[in-house]
């Protein structure tokens, strides 16, 4: 297996850009961001209508049965773009889940209307003061399957249609229109994430089968590779944007670009996002094959990704001078959602100690 | 033959022929003499496993990335004394390659990975350090062929190299990138003079060399006279390739394996913040070796490597930089030693500025990189272009 995008990869990166530059450039991305709405219905149905919801979920279940490499490769462009989608909370985060686990029924009927988007599905893991993720104990109990507690940071909680609820007995599949659930969204820092606290009073949830430790582990992987495939994409865009200012902005007779103070901080944006991107790639590679590494290299990929974006954004601020740094730039837009990233999904730290447990350190 | 038949051939090769990496303390005397290189590159290159990718009708293999992955991997196990070659290989072998005739690839290639025959890299002058365009060593025209005059620095290998691949003036009366030729010099030629540089660590892995009236002839020239600065340019990216995208080497005393290695020999393995510096040290490690992994298929695929070489070869040298840090914290008090398990990478930290010079230093990388990869403009600095290189102030 090569690093390299295959052609049906590049082509679907390239349908994914043209619908990106025509349907949601970061103007429509700030119009959407000070809406009341978190994402655009037009853009997540023409998302839908390429498939990309069901890329990585197998045909049985109504999904493209493609690889989860798909799924990322399109996640990279989406996040180039800012564009707000339940994409990765309904296909990574619960998808993820509903296909790890061995729960068949629930498979059954719930992966084919995440796969056409017809339903929104969201993954609910962290609890108040908590930076860690995953299989950590949970206050959220169930009884005779009556879910009950809080959970917070729920990636569009507010906007889905079911949960998978990390409870202290295992997963549990809540269903969000009912009495027992109540989801209050959060102010939050980055204008193009929606992020949610869901109270849990008695809901009617229905028990995963298979063993919540083993299905949120792979969950996790999962979201560290699209995670920082999304901050990849972003990355680069943040380059390129300054690089094109740079190029035009004149300062003392010559354009800012010349200037080495410039230059080598984009050079070294650059350089750290070629590293951000290649680790993308193999960890992208070791999932698809199922490599022994592949927990490592997914672990390490969000290491790498996730304080290179903060970095590359805060540059993109710097370099622009004070015009960066105006509410009428998209600088900003991008520097909250560095920011929000690189804690979202367990921050930093727990993703050095992930990756020191998964090498055996 | 697909890449497993390949990395199997290679296994049995070196398992028989080559002495195993096993952990920092024994490999503590590996050093080979000059004689054991050479009889171990040419029995190397018998058993088919040199110049992977070279053309067969120089003696290469004529096969894929896909083989030298597969040799890298396994051989990252194995200690092999195949230092002298390196430059050859990576450098004036590819070079040649591209640009020279066809008497030269039949005269010189074959040897070179045969190890009948070392090669060095004669760019840097004392003068130049990453300009290499303002080099000062000239060649005359004669009767029969050029006459070079001039010194060189940061030579690797010159001691015991055969040929060298020269940069030198031929035009002075011209911009200073138009006037320059990249020669073949016969390094046992009377008029070469070697001497060895000791550097900060207080070994010697480099040399200055003295050129006084040597002689080459007119067939010597790689590429086209005057045109050596697209020659130094083609030579200048394999080296950036090959020093800054190698992959994870066991035995890199910086590297995460020594450093965990060490970590669990001194007891500090279970610190959070050992563990936290040992996952970063992979992190960045994996990524380099990645990096280079696309940049090489990419360029397969027929996307060149172009100047993200730089890129590629900042990120080894920033690699070095930040993996010295790590040590620090790692090893802890004992980095001040050079005796115990942990003096490789005391060594080593001494060695990392150096290595993140070779090559070019980092702030030149860095302008290539922005200038040719995301288009900035020329640094102002690069205003004498377009002067003739005889009038331009070349020190104060």
């Amino acid at each position: 297996m090569t690093l390299i995008d295959n052609p049906d990869q590049q082509a679907l990166a390239e349908s994914v850009r043209k619908l990106v530059a025509a349907r949601s450039p970061l103007t429509k991305v700030r119009e959407v961001a000070l809406s009341d709405q978190s994402y655009d219905a037009d853009v997540w149905r023409l998302v839908c209508e390429l498939g990309v919801p069901g890329l990585a979920i197998p045909e049985q279940y109504g999904g493209a049965g493609g690889t989860w490499a798909d799924l990322f490769i399109v996640l990279r462009e989406l996040g180039a773009g800012l564009v707000q989608t339940p994409l990765f909370a309904s296909s990574v985060l619960a998808g993820g889940a509903l296909l790890a686990s061995d729960d068949e029924e629930l498979k059954s009927t719930w992966l084919p209307r995440l796969a056409d988007g017809s339903t929104i599905g969201a993954l609910a893991v962290s609890e108040e003061n908590d930076a860690t993720w995953g299989s950590q104990p949970s206050t959220v109990t169930a009884a005779d399957g009556k879910v009950s507690g809080t959970k917070v940071a729920v990636l569009n909680g507010a906007e889905a249609d079911l949960l998978i609820v990390q409870a202290s007995d295992g997963l549990y599949l809540v269903q969000t229109q009912q009495s027992g659930v109540t989801i209050a969204g959060d102010e939050v820092l980055d204008l193009t994430r929606s992020i949610a606290t869901v109270r849990f009073d008695g809901a009617e949830g229905h028990r995963l089968a298979g063993t919540a430790d083993v299905v949120l582990d792979a969950v996790i992987d999962l979201a560290n590779v699209a995670l920082a495939a999304e901050q990849s994409g972003a990355i680069k865009s943040c380059i390129d944007i300054t690089a094109a200012y740079a190029n035009m902005r004149y300062s003392f007779g010559l354009p800012i670009g010349a200037y080495q103070g410039v230059k080598h901080k984009l050079a070294d944006d650059y350089t750290e996002w070629s590293l951000v991107d290649a680790s993308v790639r193999v960890a992208s590679e070791a999932l698809t094959s199922g490599a022994s590494t592949a927990s490592a290299a997914a672990a390490a990929a969000r290491v790498l990704a996730s304080p290179a974006y903060t970095r590359a954004a805060k540059n993109m601020m710097l370099l622009h001078g004070g015009i960066g740094f105006t509410w009428e730039h998209d600088a900003h837009l991008f520097y909250r959602n560095a920011v929000t990233g690189k804690v979202l999904l367990g921050g930093p730290l727990f993703q050095q100690d992930r990756l020191a447990d998964k090498l055996g350190v | 033959m697909p890449a497993d038949e390949f990395r199997t051939k290679a296994l049995t090769w070196l398992t028989e022929h080559a002495r195993p990496f096993a952990g920092e303390s024994a490999d503590g005397n590996f050093a080979p003499s000059l004689k054991e290189s050479k009889a171990f590159q040419k029995s190397l290159w018998e058993a088919g496993l040199a110049g992977i990718t070279w053309p067969k009708e120089y003696g290469g293999q004529g096969l894929g990335e896909d083989e030298v992955i597969a040799f890298n991997e396994v051989a990252s196990d194995f200690l092999l004394p195949t230092g002298p070659f390196v430059i050859g290989l990576g450098m004036p072998g590819p070079t040649i390659l591209e640009l020279g005739t066809e008497e030269q690839k039949k005269r010189h290639i074959p040897p070179m990975l045969s190890g009948d025959e070392i090669w060095c890299q004669l760019f840097s002058e004392p003068n130049g350090g990453s300009d290499v365009a303002s080099l000062q060593t000239s060649a005359v025209r004669t009767e029969m062929g050029w006459l070079i005059n001039g010194q060189k620095v940061w030579t690797s290998g010159a001691q015991f190299s055969d040929f060298g691949a020269i940069l030198v003036r031929t035009d002075p009366t011209v911009p200073r990138h138009s006037g320059i030729t990249m020669f073949i010099v016969d390094m046992h030629h009377p008029g070469v003079t070697v001497r060895p540089l000791v550097v900060a660590t207080g070994d010697a892995p480099f040399n200055e060399v003295y050129f006084d009236d040597v002689e080459v002839p007119l067939d010597a020239v790689i590429g086209e006279v005057n045109q050596g600065w697209a020659a130094a340019v083609v030579m200048l990216r394999n080296e950036r390739v090959t020093i800054g995208a190698g992959g994870r080497s066991r035995s890199n005393p910086l590297g995460y394996d020594a450093l965990r290695e060490i970590a669990a020999d001194i007891g500090t393995a279970d610190d959070t913040g050992v563990r936290r510096r040992l996952a970063n040290l992979y992190a960045r490690e994996t990524a380099v070796a990645a990096f280079g992994r696309v940049l090489h298929e990419g360029a397969l695929a027929g996307n060149p490597i172009g100047a993200r070489g730089s890129a590629a070869k900042l990120a080894g040298a920033e690699l070095g930089l930040w993996a010295s840090d790590a040590a620090e914290d790692i090893v802890g008090q004992d980095i001040a030693l050079l005796t115990g398990k942990s003096a490789k990478a005391a060594r080593m930290i001494l060695r990392a500025p150096g290595s993140a010079t070779a090559g070019g230093s980092n702030e030149i990388q860095r302008n290539i990189v922005a200038e040719r990869v995301l288009g900035l403009p020329k640094d102002p600095g690069a205003a004498d272009r377009k002067t003739p290189f005889n009038q331009l102030k070349l020190s104060k």
